[in-house]
């Protein structure tokens, strides 16, 4: 059994009257590529953004590698190894494709205004270290011929790829991906799952909110679902697709197999 | 109307500029920073200011509103941090100068420097509180700082009250070049040096982690922090560094016009610098020095627009935001298909 | 610090507290209702105000009404209170629309940032303030005495007299209007709709360009009667009135939740009783400082306002 990296325990929030996370209980091991599915409004993106600090959940705990993580910034809990992608695209815009995976990789050092400022040789070794790292993710996921291209000027494959370059730039240990196949067409999403896969066996766990069901089936090794904030099922993908429950709430029988 | 928004300065002279070799491109600033420093001995009508010689426009407020501007365009243009009481850190800087050149025998560089030091802990009791509000509040609150400070000016008589201070001391002849009440053209000289130096250190920082760091953070700031940024400390020092600028500026300011009084540090002087910003393109550093130097001259080369100066700004704002929102020299990078490590 | 006055002057300060905090509630009103509806703060709404100060001048000028005139009888005193209210209430509105239209519809289609429409708010407050300050020379304008300012009767240390009276009276219709709409009329329902939800309120067939142009002249109207009181009170006005008197009623909406209309009652006769009384302990001078550091301490100890809202949803 490989080690648990991200464990999510008894983890529930609450907005006012509605309780979006309900005793949800998850985790992602290492060299694991899982799934969180769900209808829409079912709590998965709420997960990704209590889990990268971006709302404070109203009881429950989650950590990395053993490291309690509840209440830390966002900054510090990217730093730690939890990076996440977008449903709907959210680059840096204005600035390079380069400069946005280079933004990322800066989160790693420690370099500061002064170091930058003086050309002190730490910072002049973590600049070269982070653009070199910028330019490495470019080559891996693709994008290496539009490095010096603006983010809001790529076509929208290319800015969905990129997100993923920028979030890999942490060295994440998990990487969350949101809905990274909206919008693709078949050959797209299939080479999304290559992409995904080459991720994962470069020593990142994968943890994917995807609605694309032959996506999700044909990539992940575990799928989790989510109902109305509450875990109704866990397991490989064959046993979901199975599960009663998870039909009722969301497969529906298909026509042909998934 | 799309001419008018497609119209790039910036890639025409990128073009060139990339086709250039090292070499070129010395020759190139030499001859640059060269000729901004023989300004004062350009003659010419045609350029010639009406009211006041073209050495003291040069002064102020061309360079002066150049190197405020380049630190507003920090915090605002960089940064994406409305900030309306800039004028503030201008203030201490001249109080500064003022209170210490009166009351001690300091040195005039070592002024500077508490000058500096000064705006930048202002800069820190303003920011540490305010800069965890969002954009509206922020920008409210640092329009009521700017005015808490001159009001506080107004009302301490130690510091002069509304009367203001005089006899502000000049600084000491620099390489014999005497700073004296006749003559305009070391104080410019002096700022242009100034200028240079922050710009130098401005463009370094822009090319390295600080400059993505506050890029990303204007692009957008919660996505900034997903990604590792330290915000808070970040939008801090956008702030500092703005602040230690204007302060520096103040401080030459002051020991130029030799009296101060509150009346010159007002919310108008806040607004003229960030249209300084907008009108050039914000966080184009190189945008917001053109239009400084475009809106400080102009009312002052075309007098009757020197009294609806303000009107014309306050247009200029309402309209560059509706039809250039990323000003007349946009930040729009050059695209080039490579980049190499700089 | 003098605290003796304080005591001496309580039910003086109080009364007049009062009757400023209900001309501060009239213009923050405009600010509340807009930001509810666009999560924007008009920085022009000050001006606004402004230019109904000046209508309300406007008028008396028109009807040759000279600063030295004797005041007027009561009956003859509320027609032509009425004609000015009615004038300057026309002129802040459609200055108001008119604003919306130039500065930040453009900006809203765009979705460009918060940044810009800050801007350009402030570029067109600028450009308001500095129109005003040419046509009128820098000079401060004198407006008549319309009515008798002889106190009617006195309350302990407070001097009633007939243009307090008229303000707090007035006000109050107005508010009691403006309740009328919000609560109980299509257009009201339609601005509450889109300040609790904009997408879902286009979706359900409400006309957004239109309630957010009705947003703004309701705003416009009501500052331009609080310019017609406030004329009728301090009998004087100038190119920037609108600075430290639309900073005041912004700080009393943001004191008592901005986008909430309740609150822009309360927080503005708050602020109107702590500037009545800071000013007898401090001095008429820190007035306005106090006035600012208020706003600071809220915005950044609680930045909801008294009346706790939460900063994205508005309520009235």
């Amino acid at each position: 059994m490989s080690q648990k990296l991200l464990e999510i325990n008894n983890l529930t929030i609450r907005f006012g009257g509605v309780t979006a996370l309900n005793d949800v209980s998850i985790h992602v091991s290492q060299g694991e590529i899982a799934a969180l599915i769900g209808p829409n409004g079912a709590g998965k993106t709420t997960v990704f953004n209590v889990v990268t600090g971006y709302y404070a959940p109203t009881s429950g705990s989650f950590s990395l590698s053993g490291e309690k993580l509840v209440g830390k910034r966002p900054h510090v809990i990217a730093r730690n190894g939890l990076a996440r992608t977008f449903q709907n695209i959210r680059l840096f815009g204005d600035m390079t494709a380069l400069e946005n995976v280079a933004t990322a990789a800066d989160g790693l050092n420690k370099s500061g205004l002064v170091g930058s400022l003086f050309g002190l040789p730490r910072s002049r070794r973590d600049e070269r270290v982070s653009r070199e790292k910028a330019e490495s993710l470019l080559r891996f996921i693709g994008l290496e011929h539009r490095a010096g291209q603006l983010a809001r000027n790529l076509p929208y494959g290319d800015q969905r790829r990129l997100e993923i370059a920028r979030a890999l730039a942490l060295d994440p240990k998990v990487l969350l991906l949101d809905e990274p196949a909206a919008g693709f067409n078949p050959q797209e999403k299939v080479e999304l799952g290559q992409l995904i896969r080459k991720i994962r066996d470069k020593g990142h766990a994968v943890l994917l909110i995807e609605h694309d069901m032959s996506l999700v089936m044909n990539v992940s090794d575990r799928v989790m679902v989510l109902d109305f904030g509450n875990k109704i099922a866990d397991g490989k993908p064959k046993e979901i697709q199975n599960d009663q429950r998870v039909i009722d709430a969301y497969l529906g029988v298909s026509d042909h197999d998934a | 109307m799309t001419s008018l928004t497609k119209f790039n300065l910036r890639d025409r002279f990128g073009d060139w500029w990339d086709g250039t070799s090292l070499i070129q491109r010395a020759i190139f600033r030499v001859c640059l920073i060269a000729i901004f420093f023989g300004l004062p001995f350009l003659n010419n009508p045609i350029i010639d200011t009406p009211n006041t010689s073209f050495e003291s426009v040069l002064f102020y407020p061309l360079v002066m509103f150049a190197v405020m501007a380049v630190g507003l365009n920090v915090v605002v243009g960089k940064s994406g941090i409305l900030d309306l009481g800039y004028v503030a850190f201008f203030a201490i800087g001249a109080y500064t100068q003022a209170i210490f050149g009166l009351h001690t025998e300091l040195n005039f560089w070592i002024v500077l420097l508490l000058g500096m030091a000064f705006a930048m802990f202002a800069g820190i009791l303003l920011g540490v509180p305010a800069l965890r509000l969002r954009g509206d509040y922020l920008a409210i609150i640092t329009l009521g700082f700017g005015e808490i400070v001159r009001i506080i000016a107004v009302n301490t008589e130690a510091i002069g009250g509304a009367a203001g201070l005089t006899g502000i001391p000049s600084p000491p002849p620099i390489f014999g070049v005497e700073f004296s009440v006749q003559d305009v053209r070391p104080y410019y000289w002096l700022t242009l040096t100034l200028l240079l130096l922050i710009l130098w250190g401005i463009i370094r920082l822009s090319h390295r982690k600080p400059g993505r760091a506050w890029e990303a953070i204007r692009e957008d700031e919660d996505v900034a922090a997903f990604m590792g940024v330290e915000t808070f400390k970040y939008k801090l020092w956008a702030f500092v560094i703005g602040g230690a600028i204007g302060g520096a500026a103040g401080v030459i300011y002051a020991s130029q016009i030799l009296s101060i009084e509150p009346a010159l540090f007002t919310l108008n002087v806040s607004i003229m610098i960030l249209a300084c910003v907008v009108f050039g393109g914000m966080g184009n550093i190189w945008g917001v020095m053109f239009g400084a130097v475009l809106l400080g001259y102009l009312p002052e080369k075309l007098r009757f627009l020197s009294d609806v100066r303000i009107l014309i700004f306050g247009v200029l704002m309402v309209v560059m935001m509706n039809l250039r929102p990323n000003g007349l020299i946009p930040r729009k990078k050059r695209e080039v298909i490579s980049e190499k490590i700089k | 610090m003098d605290f003796s006055i304080l005591v001496s002057e309580f039910a003086s300060l109080t009364f007049d507290g009062i009757v400023v905090g209900a001309i501060y509630a009239l213009v923050a009103l405009g600010y509340t209702l807009v930001y509810g509806v666009l999560r924007l703060i008009n920085f022009a709404h000050s001006e606004i105000f402004m230019i109904g100060t000046m209508a309300c001048y406007g008028v008396t000028l028109l009807l040759g009404i000279s600063t030295d005139a004797d005041p007027l009888v009561t009956t003859s005193f509320v027609l032509l209170f009425s004609l000015i209210v009615v004038m300057a209430a026309l002129a802040s509105g459609a200055s108001a629309v008119v604003l919306e239209f130039v500065a930040y519809r453009r900006l809203r289609k765009m979705q460009a940032s918060r940044l810009s429409s800050l801007i350009s708010a402030i570029g067109a407050s600028f450009f308001l303030t500095e129109l005003f300050r040419i046509l009128t020379d820098s000079r401060n304008i004198a407006f008549p005495r319309l009515i008798d300012k002889e106190p009617l009767f006195v309350f302990s240390s407070a001097y009633v007299t007939a243009d307090k009276l008229f303000v707090i009276v007035g006000a109050a219709v107005l508010f009691y209007i403006l309740n009328r709409v919000i609560n109980h009329s299509k257009l009201g329902l339609g601005i509450r709709a889109v300040s609790q939800d904009e997408t879902t309120s286009v979706l359900m067939g409400v006309n957004v360009n239109r309630v957010v142009s009705l947003t703004f002249l309701i705003g416009g109207i009501l500052a331009g009667a609080g310019s017609a009181f406030y004329m009728v009170f301090y009998e004087t006005t100038k190119a920037n009135v609108g600075f430290l008197v639309g900073v005041s009623a912004f700080t009393a909406a943001v004191l008592g939740g901005i986008g909430n209309v309740r609150g822009a009652l309360v927080g503005s006769f708050v602020l109107g009783l702590i500037q009545q009384y800071s000013s007898a302990v401090l001095g008429y001078n820190w007035r306005d400082v106090v006035t600012f550091v208020i706003l600071v301490l809220v915005l950044l100890v609680k930045p909801t306002g008294l009346l706790g809202e939460a900063l994205q949803r508005a309520r009235v």
